[in-house]
């Protein structure tokens, strides 16, 4: 087994971890149900690999994610900063011993708890051990509080990403970064995180934290970082890899760089675009100077995603489901088994760590370090004539400003496929599923030069507390019916209890776009002669001679996909 | 109003709303923080809307966890949490000393003067205060043993002002003694030398000072000596784990044999390495019972742990890397970067490793080193809030031995400073000043006084008598400051009530800055937002 340390920046990260951890949670909490279904019981996951063991000092057992978290002072709600294991919130304010003089309280007041946490709180008074105690509480008639009501005031009322989450975290996973005196709003570019993370060391603070959870692994495999690059969190992040880099010299970086639908939106003014623009340039060519591989995540748009989906772009709450889903996918291949040649598993098969993962994406002839998220989410049964594609035609690209259709003869996949249903409705076994999707690619018009596939029996549990996003043509088990369910047009949690799933990263040509966008704005508002944004950098602190190896180094990646490319012409 | 012609959405505050905006500002932050300053102060208790608690009589960590919103306030916010990056304190100085130079400006521009004539008389008045201070203050000779008495006093000053008495007291003697440590001469000091660690146990009494350190982890092996006397200490920088990853070309074997001794190919480098240090601590230690500890800055894997423990060796993995020059120093030898050049020079010694666990913590103690350079202070307290204040109160005790030592001078406290130069300008300097600008210098004068009526006012006295007393005792030629228990005036010298030089200097150079750029302003212009939000 070898460990995975992830690391969430920034408020739409935080939302993605938040579903990601949910989904971990349910995982675990259905292998110890007695009434689950036998899937779930056996699934060759070892969730070791994200979660630690732990102990309080008051003796009480833990099992909490290996987690450093950084987003916004106030950003977590009605959930304190210490988590709750390791010290109890006391319900008065106690003494203070260090001063014999005046006292003043300043108390704010108590964040009210939604349903959902109302009624994780009640379970845990009632079981009195807090150590996962939330399992499948959908069948238990007599709660105060009804799953409906739950669900809906979670459809509507969700602000904080702590409102949904039902895992207890670390204390040293969550950090606030406090004293930036500044709304959310105006922390959208990258010059004005740019001193947040060293400032009165706080870096050495997070990054001891970090420190705690690494000297812990005996064999750490990588660090999965998901970071909100939409604004001032990304120089945040880039300075934190940094001192990863530093620190962690081998050890690899998975990096996914993800963004919220609403920060796609267009700006009035010139100015705001021009920052904009420049801030995507920078803070891309930064992250990936820190990083093995960086998958950016975000479309601008997620409602026409998938057919079977109906996604509300301006709810967090809802994309950022989609994302972790997908997350979720390409993490199992870390946490199976790897297996010799020759032995056969019934639940899993196609383990990869993360540098396997990366090596094969990134490593090979051609040195593209950007790769391609896509999801089928849920995905098809693997029956019938059409089945290669239907799979690989529902399969959503997550990935923004990428070129369709592109034939890449050199192009990399590592694909996961996870519960899917075969002819009837029953599960397809792991052999099947392999030998489906081969087929498929032997059929395939397009096909790439290699891909690695992983699959496991287990499919993607729906906790109770996610959005209401599928349509009426998803099943109970996320089958895709032909007529729709006439209940009601959004199905949630409440309705689905697991769907299959297909996450699949790429590296190829298609991601041209994304690179030459972000180059080519670099020279338009930043280093040509008399650029707009010239001045703006200068703000933020670069030098003329950075902005242009930023250049130079972007340009690299856009002639390694492209060796004819126009844009390298005039690198020099 | 040419700006509406240009963006017909900003708005603009014209001259005098835009000077009372700032001035509010610089007001109302002034607010917040006077109750803090001083012995007698008020502690703040506050309680987040998730019931986390933060205890502070800082300013600096108040500002910090306040959401401050208007942009004058977060000016002056800046101002001070940088004065205390500088020096170490005076946060709430600096903040108090910028709203009461705002505040006294307020009534002569509201007699019609203009700032401009206002921040000529800050500027002359800045000048002879910075010139005063170099004659006020008391000079400290530090020769190679500084005075420990004078160190004692300006950390008691500093302390007193965040814990109560006891407690302050005994952790002066900790961080005179901490300083005094790792002070080495003709070098500056490294405070970062002094490792801060804390313990949620016990009592806040049972802070202590450990000659040496304490590492925030222990050895990953069951089988590990949890106490060791006599102990060699390897500090090195070496992969003690397989590590495939370390080749980055990707290798290509065609049969399950190849790829076997691929593996265990480069799992014999790592042993190698092991083996290494197994034979200098063979080398050091046959034919005595003494022991041998590795401390490691990169990671250690579980068949190199099983090696090590067999050996008999104590092993750490994952060190903090300050940790590594911090080892170093405390015991002795030289950090290492490879295995291959070790020899016994390398080492350094520590009469008493042990390991101690609370709950899933656990903390390994390297102590009775010799001639330390290097030492820990370990806080212990029954909360985590508990922790952090008395964390914070030690820091600044730290800075303020580490100010008086660099100095090589103090400035008395207890407002006499304040006072005196309050005279000193206002019967020296304004007589060679001409025209109105006498007027600047005297609202600078009284802007000083800020000091001493917080303290008297948070005493609970009566503001007014205390100053009339001072500023008569000061007229007589004694310098005296304020005795917060009884209203009189004592000699701070007496005392032993001393402030760092440089922290009053930097406040008097950066207050006046800010104070002037703010009342300077004529127009505040933003487009798009409403800037009338209450704050």
């Amino acid at each position: 087994m070898k460990e995975v340390v992830t690391i969430q920046v920034g408020s739409f990260a935080n939302f993605i971890g938040s579903h990601f951890w949910n989904f971990q949670d349910e995982l675990l909490g259905l292998a110890e149900d007695p009434s689950s279904d036998p899937v779930f019981k056996n699934h060759s996951l070892n969730m070791d690999a994200l979660y630690r063991s732990g102990e309080t000092q008051q003796g009480t057992l833990t099992y909490t994610p290996r987690l450093v978290s950084v987003d916004f002072q106030g950003s977590l709600g009605s959930m304190s900063s210490c988590g709750s294991l390791y010290n109890k919130v006391a319900s008065a304010p106690p003494d203070v011993i260090t001063w014999t003089g005046n006292v003043s309280t300043h108390a704010a007041e108590p964040r009210r708890r939604n349903l959902f946490l109302q009624r994780l709180h009640e379970e845990e008074q009632e079981h009195l051990t807090p150590v996962d105690g939330v399992n499948d509480v959908r069948n238990s008639p007599q709660r105060e509080i009804q799953d409906e009501d739950i669900v809906e005031s979670l459809e509507n009322g969700v602000q904080y990403w702590t409102d949904f989450s039902k895992v207890h975290y670390h204390h040293q996973s969550l950090h606030e970064l406090n004293g930036l005196w500044m709304d959310a709003q105006e922390f959208d570019n990258y010059g004005i995180g740019r001193d947040a993370f060293s400032w009165a060391l706080r870096g050495e603070e997070i990054s001891d934290r970090l420190r705690f959870f690494v000297e812990e692994c005996d064999h750490i495999q990588g660090f999965q970082f998901i970071v909100d690059d939409s604004g001032g969190f990304s120089s945040v992040a880039a300075d934190f890899l940094e001192t990863i880099a530093d620190e962690y010299t081998n050890t690899p970086v998975l990096l996914y760089s993800v963004r919220d639908p609403a920060s796609h939106t267009i700006h009035k003014s010139q100015k705001q675009t021009i920052s904009k623009k420049l801030h995507d340039a920078v803070s891309f060519s930064r992250l990936s100077s820190f990083c093995k591989l960086i998958v950016p995540v975000g479309l601008p748009s997620l409602s026409q995603a998938s057919p079977y989906l109906r996604i509300e772009d301006e709810r967090p709450y809802h994309c950022s489901a989609v994302y972790a889903a997908a997350l979720h996918s390409i993490s199992l291949p870390f946490r199976m088994e790897p297996l010799g040649p020759t032995a056969d598993s019934r639940y899993v098969s196609g383990a990869v760590d993360i540098n396997g993962l990366i090596q094969m994406l990134a490593g090979g002839a051609r040195r593209n370090m950007v790769a391609i998220l896509d999801v089928a989410m849920p995905a098809p049964y693997l029956t019938g004539k059409q089945v290669g594609q239907s799979l690989l035609g529902n399969l959503q690209t997550l990935t923004p400003e990428i070129a369709e259709d592109v034939e890449d003869l050199q192009s990399v996949e590592s694909m996961t496929i996870h519960g899917a249903l075969g002819s009837g409705g029953h599960r397809a076994s792991v052999s099947d599923v392999k030998d489906v999707v081969n087929a498929a690619y032997e059929k395939a018009m397009t096909r790439p030069m290699f891909c690695n596939l992983s699959v496991a029996l287990c499919p993607l549990p729906i906790p109770l507390p996610f959005p209401k996003i599928f349509g009426n043509l998803v099943g109970q088990h996320g089958e895709l019916l032909g007529s729709p369910v006439n209940t009601s047009p959004l199905r949630g949690s409440l309705d689905i209890h697991s769907i299959p799933l297909a996450g699949r990263l790429r590296s190829s040509s298609a991601v041209l776009p994304f690179l030459e966008n972000r180059l080519g704005n670099l020279r338009r508002f930043g280093t040509q002669q008399g650029a707009a944004g010239a001045d703006l950098v200068r703000r933020w602190g670069f030098g003329m001679d950075e902005l242009e190896d930023m250049g130079e180094t972007l340009s690299k990646m856009v002639v390694e996909l492209d060796p004819y490319s126009q844009m390298s012409s005039d690198s020099d | 109003m040419s700006l509406r012609v240009l963006n017909p959405n900003a708005e603009v505050l014209n001259k005098s709303a835009a000077l009372h905006m700032n001035i509010n500002a610089a007001k109302g932050l002034m607010d917040v923080l006077r109750t803090n300053l001083g012995p007698k102060g008020t502690i703040k208790m506050l309680v987040g809307g998730a019931g986390d608690i933060k205890l502070t009589k800082d300013g600096n960590t108040l500002l910090k966890e306040m959401q401050i919103q208007n942009p004058t306030a977060i000016m002056i916010a800046r101002t001070a949490v940088a004065q205390d990056d500088i020096s170490g304190d005076g946060t709430t100085s600096t903040v108090l000393f910028i709203g009461e130079l705002m505040k006294q400006s307020e009534r002569y521009i509201d007699e019609g003067m203009h700032p401009r004539v206002l921040v000529d008389g800050f500027e002359i008045a800045k000048r002879a205060t910075l010139q005063f201070i170099e004659k006020f203050k008391t000079p400290v000779v530090m020769g190679n043993e500084p005075d420990k008495e004078i160190l004692k006093m300006v950390a008691r000053t500093t302390l007193r002002t965040k814990l109560y008495e006891a407690l302050a007291d005994q952790l002066t003697d900790i961080v005179v003694n901490a300083v005094l440590c790792i002070r080495k001469p003709e070098e500056s000091i490294d405070l970062f030398m002094v490792e801060i660690m804390h313990m949620r146990h016990k009592f806040d009494v049972d802070t202590r000072l450990v000659e040496g350190i304490v590492l925030d982890h222990g050895s990953r092996h069951p089988d590990m000596k949890r106490r060791a006397e006599n102990c060699y200490i390897l500090t090195c920088n070496v992969s003690l784990e397989y590590d495939k990853s370390e080749i980055n070309a990707g290798f290509f074997y065609s049969n399950a044999e190849q790829r076997e001794a691929m593996v265990a190919a480069e799992r014999r480098q790592v042993d190698e390495r092991v083996k290494k240090i197994i034979e200098l601590k063979n080398k050091v230690c046959s034919g005595n019972d003494n022991n041998f500890a590795v401390i490691n800055q990169k990671g250690i894997d579980p068949p190199s742990l099983d090696l090590l423990a067999r050996a008999g060796i104590v092993a750490l993995r994952r060190a903090k890397r300050r940790n590594m020059e911090r080892l170093v120093l405390a015991c002795g030898g030289e950090a290492v970067n490879s295995v291959d050049d070790l020899t016994p020079d390398c080492l350094g010694w520590a009469g008493l490793v042990y390991e101690h666990i609370l709950g899933e913590e656990k903390y390994t103690f390297v102590e009775n080193v010799k001639n330390p350079y290097s030492c820990t202070i370990l806080i212990k307290g029954p909360n985590d809030h508990t922790i952090a204040q008395i964390k914070d109160a030690v820091r600044d005790g730290l800075r303020a031995v580490k100010n008086t030592i660099e100095d090589e001078s103090v400035v008395l406290g207890a407002g006499a400073f304040e006072i005196a130069a309050r005279q000193h300008l206002l019967n020296e300097v304004k007589k060679t000043v001409q025209g109105r600008a006498q007027l600047g210098v005297e609202a600078f004068a009284n802007a000083l006084l800020v000091v001493p009526k917080t303290l008297a006012e948070n005493s609970g006295l009566d503001t007014q008598d205390v100053i009339i007393s001072l500023t008569g005792e000061h007229d007589h030629g004694n310098i005296v400051g304020l005795n917060q228990h009884t209203g009189e005036p004592i000699d701070p010298h007496m005392e032993g009530i001393f402030d760092n030089y440089s922290v009053k200097r930097q406040i008097i150079n950066s207050g006046p800055v800010i104070a002037s750029q703010l009342l300077l302003v004529d127009e505040v212009i933003r487009a798009g937002r409403n800037m009338r939000k209450p704050t």
